[in-house]
């Protein structure tokens, strides 16, 4: 790292602490769309003090937060909370700087893998390839992307555990381009018992440090799972009852909660008929989780962060309570793609819809909860037309990726009799 | 027909031994009904009907064969493990700090608590009792007691003592509930008069017409049932029916003047006395608010009684004594003296209760208790919270701020709670139930404040008249005075209203009820479930429509030239080209598409071995990546 990304963290930190001391940080900490019955920084304080006073915060219905997380924080919670939001700063620096450092290790890797392919790249493919610059560009942008993205200035600033979630994964992206494989799992295990949805990863992960065996693959998952069981012992002695993977996991997978958030399920299972609750609930965890991931894990065995960037995208968009942090996080790794851009073409579609959809969120929670003047339909429009421009992202993304792949090889201009041809998907 | 005249005659000797049999005294079911009028500040008149039932049943195996006390309040005690059983159906707020205290508490709407005490009782089986027991008690009363179950019942700790009496120290139980929501009515009142010996044919019951009941400003039904046992053969079963009315005089006819009388507060006149009564009289307080007025006719005794250092005066008409002289007892007036508007003035009671909500909007907001000690000296208070399940509240956030109310200097400080027991809610299983303990300085008022959040339900989940609101019951606040102002509740060995007078004690308990509070939880629209099903799978299908394809499609590249610029002509182009692909699936040579298939780019990159010489003269590129 040199002088100006140091330079561009602390003008981030200074921005983080400015904006929390500003009352902003009290509205951003209690709006539905940062703060989420899992991450909330009330629902936190709740749990710590739940704990310190013997009470067991997961026989009552509002903490959701692991224990080993909750006694870690507890000293800090009670003790300083005055330095709170100095700690969730650092931490989103350095999830910062952990980006910057594995983009940067991406390109490296990337500039590796094109010199060995060099020859099989068509010929007028310059712009398509990663080059040396990219190394600094790229990083750069990606350090900014995240560092002044104000989705997640105002996630930090709000407190929210989602700090920690991106932290973590962060740093287990970090660990996949280093290839720790030990320090891997563990992050990921650990990300997996707090939060359901992060156990998709391991595709990735798979794809990285198992390329050829399948023993090696069976072995990885193995150590995998046992990684989540110790964890999940771990918590187990913190609390000494096994009740938190009820009041997390279980939580998370039965959505109990219909508070309204960003995603796509509150809405749906509030008018859902009693009778069909079940069956939707399945289907809707199975399309977060598992349905995605092996059509995309075969199809993007090449480039397996570009799998776990979509991955990462696509459980901000389908779980069960998304934050507008998580999906701060995704479009921070969406640099790094910087040579796929020329073929996203919803580029000014889904900005448009980011948008407005944001503002229209606010404007129509305060209609519906305070005004009395609209109801849930309405805020429901914007949280729909907001996945369907993540949507929009993510698939445009996708097919940039692979018309990128055709042009490397094919040469970006095809000709036919004599004549420009286009390229389709059939 | 001599069958049935026989048979008619052996009705009547047994209804006269019956009765021969209850006023002898020798028998071991008696019968108490008292009235008690209260004349209460602010043109206020308060009268409480008592009804006592004691049947001394030794040790009877089974209660199936009673003669005063309804068979199902005794089959019950026995069927369920129940000692004690407290009911309440009550409509309007009472004003502590201008009426006092009630002889008998209630909270708005039902409040049902029990005892529960028997061999092998489990706090599982208890529930499931508990259950059971409301559920018998909806039938009883007619009231919605079959709401009650285990998402809005709690178990409290500390601030309900038995009343009961057990000869063997069994573990006891014990469950509370409270269905603010619940409107009482003329359907309530008929089945609880229907308990009575004499039901509302005569006796004081008679007075009771729905019409005029429900037309005060307060009413409370209520029903409490005990056993005290000194030994386990020596049980008493004693159920006290209580109806305690407040009616407003401004409202009665002839608002000009003060005076009131037993016809026109209840429509009638007194019809006698139940003939099955062992006691039957009417008790009207002549201190304080009842002083300035003249009674007619007028009381043949006074009785004067100090409980706790302060004295009160109460006329007294015993009805049985009042018939044995061979009067007849129709009505009671009072009459206040003319010309006189100035009321006497009324202090506060030593300890009362109010409860708001703070916020605005659906979405949170902040419970605020406040508890005012108008005593010289600190006074221990209890307060107990059961928060509705679709209510989360944050523990971290209670707050207990004293305020001092004197006329020196003002001061503030945050008060330690002595005691907290709190076991947080779970949506649709459990309420929130938080009970803590404080020290109450003198001559101040602390304000208990929680944060909370309202949820959003399922659409199913919300009552007819959403919008109305969600009810969150009374909070139960409960201390113990020194001094025994205000103070006219029953001791807790005595039955009888008389068991009162002179009732002085170390102490007295207090309990009060606060406001039950009406919050507005988000409603989601109820007329939209397919929609919304339609629109969130849309979406999904936004997500798995385009994802498919990149994993399945090929690429393929295609003339440009061949789409004409033109919108209308680029739609007949496509039309034409699904036609053609449709009709002539077989087409070998499609003149503006030739297909060449190349190797799969992937093994290619993998295999250096082979080259890319095979594509250099394509036209046209089919790779599957």
């Amino acid at each position: 790292m040199d002088l100006r990304c140091y330079k561009l963290l602390i003008l981030g930190g200074a921005v983080r602490l400015y904006f929390s001391r500003t009352p902003l940080a009290g509205l951003i900490s209690n709006r539905v769309e940062f703060a989420t019955p899992l991450n909330s920084y009330k629902r936190m304080q709740e749990g710590v003090y739940l704990l310190q006073h013997g009470i067991d915060p997961y026989g009552g219905d509002l903490v959701h937060e692991t224990p080993l997380l909750l006694r870690a924080m507890s000293t800090i919670f009670t003790s300083y909370p005055e330095f709170l939001p100095l700690l969730y700063i650092l931490l989103d620096l350095s999830t910062a700087a952990l980006l910057h450092l594995m983009s940067s290790n991406f390109v490296q890797q990337k500039l590796q893998q094109q010199r060995s392919e060099l020859k099989n790249y068509a010929k007028d493919t310059g712009e398509l390839q990663y080059t040396e610059d990219d190394k600094y560009d790229i990083a750069e942008l990606v350090l900014i992307a995240y560092l002044f993205n104000p989705l997640t200035v105002m996630n930090c600033i709000g407190l929210t555990s989602t700090v920690f979630s991106n932290l973590i994964l962060a740093l287990l992206l970090y660990s996949l381009m280093k290839r720790q494989l030990l320090f891997c799992l563990v992050l990921l295990s650990f990300e997996t018992v707090r939060s359901l949805y992060p156990a998709v990863l391991i595709a990735p992960l798979l794809l990285i440090f198992a390329r050829r065996s399948i023993c090696a693959g069976v072995s990885i998952f193995t150590l995998f799972v046992a990684c989540c069981m110790a964890m999940a012992g771990a918590n187990f002695l913190v609390m000494n009852s096994w009740n938190f993977l009820d009041g997390t996991l279980g939580f998370i997978f039965h959505f109990r909660d219909l508070q309204p958030n960003i995603g796509l399920f509150w809405y749906f299972f509030t008018e859902m008929f009693e009778h069909f609750r079940t069956m939707f609930l399945i289907t809707f965890q199975l399309n977060a989780t598992v349905l995605y991931l092996v059509p995309l894990a075969v199809k993007l065995r090449k480039e397996p962060l570009l799998l776990a960037t979509v991955l990462i995208a696509l459980m901000a968009v389908f779980r069960a309570y998304p934050s507008l942090g998580d999906v701060g996080f995704y479009l921070s790794l969406l640099p790094l793609w910087r040579r796929c851009w020329k073929y996203m073409s919803h580029g000014f579609v889904v900005f448009a819809f980011f948008l407005i959809t944001l503002v229209m969120m606010g404007a129509l929670w305060h209609l519906w909860i305070y005004a009395g003047s609209a109801n849930a339909n309405f805020y429901f429009g914007a949280t729909l037309a907001f996945s369907t421009g993540q949507i929009f992202l993510i698939t445009d993304l996708l097919f940039a990726h692979v018309k990128h792949e055709f042009c490397l090889y094919n040469g970006q201009k095809i000709i036919i009799n004599g004549e420009e041809a286009r390229i389709l998907l059939e | 027909m001599r069958h049935a005249a026989a048979l008619l005659l052996l009705l009547c000797l047994c209804g006269l031994q019956i009765h021969a049999h209850s006023r002898s005294g020798n028998s071991d079911e008696k019968f108490h009904e008292e009235i008690v009028v209260r004349p209460l500040a602010g043109d206020h008149v308060n009268t409480y009907f008592q009804f006592t039932t004691r049947w001394h049943y030794g040790a009877r195996d089974n209660l199936f064969h009673t003669q005063l006390t309804p068979r199902v309040i005794a089959e019950i005690l026995q069927t369920y493990d129940v000692k004690e059983l407290h009911i309440s159906l009550t409509q309007g707020l009472w004003r502590y700090e201008s009426w006092g205290y009630p002889i008998v508490e209630a909270t708005g709407g039902a409040e049902v608590w029990a005892w529960f005490s028997g061999a092998n009782l489990t706090s599982s089986s208890v529930n499931s009792q508990w259950n059971k027991l409301a559920n018998v008690f909806s039938g009883v009363l007619c009231a919605s007691l079959n709401f009650v179950d285990n998402t809005n019942s709690i178990a409290p700790k500390h601030t309900f003592r038995p009343q009961f009496m057990d000869a063997s120290s069994r573990t006891r139980h014990v469950r509370y509930a409270s269905l603010p929501r619940e409107i009482v009515c003329t359907e309530n009142l008929t089945p609880w008069k229907k308990l009575l010996p004499c039901g509302s044919a005569s006796g004081f019951a008679s007075l009771l017409n729905s019409g005029h009941v429900h037309n005060t400003k307060y009413h409370s039904l209520s029903l409490k049932v005990r056993t005290l046992c000194a030994q386990p053969d020596n049980c008493v079963v004693e159920l006290t029916q209580t109806a305690n009315l407040v009616y407003d005089l401004k409202l009665l006819e002839q608002s000009s003047s003060r005076d009131f009388s037993l016809r026109r507060l209840f429509g009638m006149g007194l019809n006698g006395f139940c003939e099955l009564a062992d006691s039957s009289k009417i008790y009207v307080q002549r201190n304080e608010q009842g002083q300035r007025y003249q009674l007619v006719p007028s009381p043949l005794e006074e009785v004067s009684s100090t409980r706790g250092g302060f004295g009160s005066v109460y006329a007294v008409y015993d009805m049985q004594k009042l018939s044995e002289l061979g009067d007849r007892l129709f009505n009671i007036a009072w009459l206040a003296p003319k010309g006189e508007r100035r009321q006497p003035s009324t202090s506060a009671p030593p300890l009362y209760a109010h409860r708001y909500l703070l916020g605005a909007g659906q979405e949170r907001g902040r419970i605020v208790t406040e508890v005012t000690n108008t005593h010289w000296e600190p006074l221990p208070v209890l307060l107990m919270e059961l928060v509705p399940w679709y209510v989360h509240t944050y523990l971290h956030t209670l707050r207990i701020r004293s305020k001092t109310n004197g006329h020196g200097h003002r001061r503030e400080q945050v008060l330690p709670f002595k005691l907290l027991h709190y076991a947080p809610g779970k949506q649709r299983e459990l309420p929130t139930h938080l009970e803590i303990g404080f020290q109450l300085p003198p001559q101040s008022t602390a304000s208990i404040s929680i944060e909370v959040d309202y949820l959003l339900l399922k659409w199913l989940e919300y009552p007819p008249d959403a919008n109305h609101g969600h009810y969150i019951g009374a909070a139960v606040i409960s201390s113990q005075l020194p001094m025994g102002r205000n103070y006219t509740a029953l001791p807790v060995e005595g039955h009888l209203f008389k068991h009162s007078f002179n009732a002085t004690r170390p102490g007295y308990v207090l309990t009060l009820r606060t406001e039950a509070l009406i919050v507005g939880l988000p409603t989601p629209d109820f007329s939209m479930p397919y929609n919304v099903i339609c629109l969130a799978c849309t979406v999904v299908a936004l997500a798995f429509g385009p994802i498919h394809s990149v994993a399945t499609k090929l690429i393929i590249v295609e003339r440009n030239t061949t789409i004409p610029r033109n919108f209308l002509r680029k739609i007949w182009h496509k039309i034409k080209r699904r036609a053609g692909s449709k009709n002539e699936p077989t087409e070998q040579e499609e003149p503006e598409r030739e297909h060449q298939r190349v190797a799969d780019l992937n093994e290619r990159n993998d295999d250096d071995d082979r080259t890319a010489t095979d594509y250099d003269d394509a036209c046209v590129q089919r790779a599957s990546m």
